[in-house]
């Protein structure tokens, strides 16, 4: 490692320390000592695990076998199980769009104190544990649950709705997470459009739905794609709230990577759904890379 | 057209803040389950809540987590977002994304990594095991915090100290970290909620005799949904609600989250 090249600026900050390196290793060695043990280390044994081939009786039997890919990319319930999970991201991410919009737009709209407020309590659901928000999704979709409930106290339905442990509230409880974060994502781009293009827009005689359709949503795209990657991967590889609200019904590989590890006892078959929802989440990574290389 | 979008908004909104309201409102209710708007007003399930040991256990070592966490994250954080400010070696932005990497991983995958790993090495104390799990998840939130901290500092109060005459340790410790305690305390308290909330990686790694909050309610919400379960939700949602306002006293809401 030698001194790159810095600019001017820095030379002049970094003159009196560049000289002894050690003194920069010192600064960074128990971040490194730290990483290297809790960090790379697990993350390589998990890889390595993924190699090793299963033992009803010793846990896992070293060796090197592909084997467990194979099982994984061919075999029609894991198959179904990473393309459910795909799915699942996809879905919540566009109901994600078409839900943070019309919040982000209003905000975006807003007086300095409304702007605020609204602010606020978009991202309120954040300071919220996980858990807890899961619980208050049971609480209102359950069969006995509050939603129910209230359409039998008015006489809409005679049995409840399945609403619970299934995908839709699955779905809800994932989009109630990730749907600060796009909203969040939306304001960023919408507060920098020029305003006079859509005085432009009008004054040429465009109607208001035109001028949001033609001018505002394409000018939007780049929040939406930011929002979208985030969310994708937040929820591809999200555990408590499919767990939670999807009861046994619902499976995604993060809650199989959990059965593997725990109850259906399975690590090397476990580590290669680990590898596989790393590899999808350094795609979405490598595409925002892409997307976003200029800024 | 702006009438419909308006009201969507409206909608999203209630659909954002409802389920939380409901479990406030919800953890008053005299039924044993949870109604909205709630039967009647009692604080029946606070009372069970106090006497349920497992709970306030949990809390405890939520607690003793969380602030241990936090003294550990910002000695290897700090240090390290020093160590990257000063230095601009070759590889150093390469080196910060790797540092930065825990926020990106997916919290089951840091899980289940170290659930093998902890297994494999033998290790017995599920303590020792869950703090290093939380501070890889809380140090970049340091190194993010602290780094803007840092290049926001005018390296000439440095130099001049240094000038002055004073020496390296004595500059950073009467210098440089004082001009930086903003970013400091706003990266503590960063670390202490992450860790105090931290649930995923906590689910794998917690034993039946430790219990971080979450997990424990976790675990619980598997067997029954009662109001208790609201009771203890609400007194997190005032607790987290606590530390904001207490954030936004010391700092300023917009400039401690990075929006408005």
């Amino acid at each position: 490692m030698g001194v790159g090249v810095l600019s001017l600026s820095q030379q002049t900050r970094a003159r009196k320390s560049v000289g002894p390196r050690w003194r920069f290793l010192a600064y960074l060695a128990p971040a490194s000592v730290f990483y290297i043990i809790f960090l790379l280390v697990p993350y390589g044994l998990i890889l390595e695990m993924s190699f090793f081939s299963y033992s009803s009786t010793k846990l896992y039997l070293p060796g090197f076998t592909l084997q467990n890919y194979v099982d994984v990319l061919t075999d029609t319930f894991y198959v179904a199980l990473i393309a459910r999970s795909i799915g699942l991201g996809i879905l919540v991410t566009a109901v994600c769009i078409v839900l943070g919009f019309p919040l982000a737009l209003k905000i975006a709209r807003s007086g300095p104190t409304m702007k605020s407020a609204l602010i606020a309590v978009t991202l309120s659901p954040l300071l919220i544990n996980l858990v807890v928000r899961s619980y208050a999704w049971i609480v209102l979709l359950g069969d006995t649950g509050v939603v129910n409930n209230w359409l039998k106290a008015i006489g809409l339905i005679d049995a409840p709705l399945p609403l619970s442990g299934n995908t839709f509230s699955v779905v809800v409880g994932l989009v109630h997470i990730s749907l600060p974060l796009m909203t969040l994502s939306l304001i960023g781009v919408l507060e920098r459009i020029d305003k006079s293009l859509v005085d432009a827009a009008e004054s040429l005689g465009a109607s208001r739905a035109r001028v949001l359709w033609k001018v505002i949503l394409p000018l939007t795209v780049p929040g939406i794609a930011a929002g979208s990657l985030l969310v994708f991967s937040l929820v591809v590889s999200a555990f408590v709230t499919p767990v939670l609200l999807g009861g046994s019904r619902v499976s995604t590989i993060s809650t199989v990577i959990y059965e593997k590890f725990t109850s259906s006892v399975n690590w090397p078959v476990g580590a290669t759904l680990v590898m596989v929802l790393l590899v999808i989440n350094f795609a979405v990574m490598a595409i925002h890379a892409r997307v976003f290389k200029d800024q | 057209m702006d009438k419909t979008l308006d009201l969507i908004a409206w909608l999203v909104i209630i659909f954002l803040i409802g389920p939380l309201v409901v479990i406030i409102g919800g953890s008053f209710t005299e039924t044993p389950y949870v109604a909205f708007p709630p039967t009647g007003f009692t604080l029946d399930w606070y009372y069970q809540l106090a006497h349920r040991i497992d709970f306030l256990h949990s809390f405890v070592l939520s607690l003793a987590l969380a602030v241990s966490c936090s003294l550990v994250a910002m000695l290897i954080g700090v240090s390290a977002a020093l160590g990257l400010h000063r230095y601009a070696l070759k590889g150093s932005s390469l080196y910060k994304t790797f540092l930065m990497s825990p926020l990106v991983l997916p919290t089951v995958v840091t899980g289940v990594a170290l659930l093998q790993f902890y297994y494999l090495i033998r290790l017995d104390t599920s303590l020792l095991g869950l703090l290093a799990a939380h501070v890889l998840i809380t140090v970049p939130y340091v190194l993010r915090t602290v780094g803007a901290g840092l290049v926001g500092l005018d390296p000439a109060i440095e130099e001049a100290a240094a000038s002055l005459g004073s020496g390296e340790l004595r500059t950073l410790l009467r210098v440089t970290l004082p001009a930086i305690a903003p970013s400091i305390m706003a990266a503590v308290i960063f670390v202490f909620i992450t860790s105090f909330d931290q649930t995923t990686v906590s689910i794998f790694l917690a034993d039946v005799d430790l219990k971080p909050l979450p997990v424990l309610i976790f675990n619980y919400i598997d067997l029954a949904v009662d109001p208790m379960i609201a009771a203890v939700s609400t007194l997190l949602i005032i607790f987290a609600f606590g530390i904001i306002a207490l954030l936004q006293r010391l700092l300023g809401l917009d400039k401690a989250m990075g929006v408005g």
